[in-house]
């Protein structure tokens, strides 16, 4: 298998893997952020706030896996 | 439904075009810039490199001439409601007045009082980067934050302000204290070595982490409806049509979610790190 059957191969699968790390942890964030705001709907808009900087973050690393394959995906030619 | 129709003819204009022009010089099949298989992800078509053809400083610069012509809008606009300004609004002073009542009631809630002295900059950031988000999914449109620089340009503003925010509220010693984890007793004082680099590459990491973030979201986005606009014109290739099937449509409505969602987030952090550096939190 030469370099760039390789490159194409694992780029997608790459992105995949960061992907479901990310749904779960963003699966856990928000499920908590909707059973606070269930709980206590009075104090919805701060928790929506924290939510979404949260949900940013975790996203992010996703984003990295993107950009990694942006980056890379002109070598495969 | 029309943008989407328009956007769809447009690529197909474009794919064809080349090919077009090469039955008719004879050149045989070198392909377009956007038939080609192995330049990157896919394009839609924009104003500029329809008016340049691809070449010169005007196809190079297109994300700057896209970005400086918001900006003049917004320079424009803002000029405009300022001047004409009357104490019982019009309809036009209204609705700019409700935006930013909008956006200071929404910083409000994280930056307390001082959120007058910050509105400025990080409304006016929310609605830059808004309008550059939306601008890729209008026809013959181009979304200036698909190229990195122009992303990383606004990280690095976001980060020097931070930085002179923290230096002008703490004063030069404060803030040094501040990087260093603001030592109190004899336990902190040993865990300076460790907390101020912590502290310094944190500071560092948060204009790359704002940069890409915008940059990835905006460039998946633009290449997803792209790459779905591709596939409309290729479902219908066999009959030569030049107008796809309108595949787009839904991740039209997710790419208007997804630009709204990155400018408030992209608002937000810069909000927080801001808010960070200010003297009267207690962490």
């Amino acid at each position: 298998m030469d370099f760039q059957s390789m490159l194409s191969l694992s780029l997608p699968i790459g992105v995949g893997i960061a992907a479901i790390g990310s749904g779960v942890g963003l699966g856990r964030a928000v499920g908590s952020a909707m059973e606070a705001i269930g709980r206590q709907p009075e104090a919805s808009g701060k928790i929506q706030t924290a939510m979404i900087i949260g949900a940013a973050l975790i996203e992010a690393l996703t984003i990295y896996a993107l950009v990694v394959f942006f980056i890379l995906q002109g070598k495969i030619g | 439904m029309v943008a989407c129709y328009l956007q769809t003819l447009c690529l197909g204009v474009v794919k064809w075009a080349p090919s077009l022009l090469a039955v008719a010089t004879g050149e045989g099949e070198n392909g377009g810039e956007h038939s080609g298989g192995h330049e990157g992800p896919p394009h839609l078509p924009n104003l500029i490199g329809l008016i340049t053809g691809g070449h010169g400083w005007a196809a190079e610069w297109v994300n700057i001439i896209f970005a400086f012509s918001v900006s003049v809008f917004f320079i424009i606009v803002a000029g405009r409601v300022y001047a004409n300004r009357k104490l019982i609004p019009g309809p036009f002073q209204n609705a700019i007045e409700m935006l930013v009542e909008g956006m200071y009631n929404f910083l409000r809630s994280v930056l307390g009082k001082d959120a007058r002295k910050y509105t400025p900059f990080l409304g006016t950031l929310f609605f830059y980067i808004l309008t550059m988000n939306f601008l890729g999914m209008i026809p013959f449109g181009h979304s200036p934050s698909t190229s990195i620089n122009i992303t990383a340009s606004m990280a690095i503003c976001v980060f020097i302000y931070a930085q002179y925010t923290g230096i002008s509220r703490l004063g030069i010693v404060g803030y040094i204290d501040h990087l260093a984890g603001q030592p109190r007793n004899v336990i902190s004082w040993c865990l300076v070595p460790l907390l101020f680099p912590m502290h310094i590459i944190g500071e560092l990491a948060k204009p790359f982490s704002l940069a890409l973030r915008l940059f990835g979201n905006i460039t998946g986005e633009d290449v997803l409806i792209a790459a779905f606009v591709a596939l409309g014109l290729s479902a219908l290739g066999f009959i030569g049509s030049p107008i796809g099937l309108p595949f787009n449509i839904p991740f039209i409505f997710l790419g208007i979610l997804l630009s709204t969602i990155q400018a408030l987030v992209f608002t937000l952090l810069s909000t927080v790190y801001i808010l960070m550096m200010l003297p009267n939190e207690d962490h």
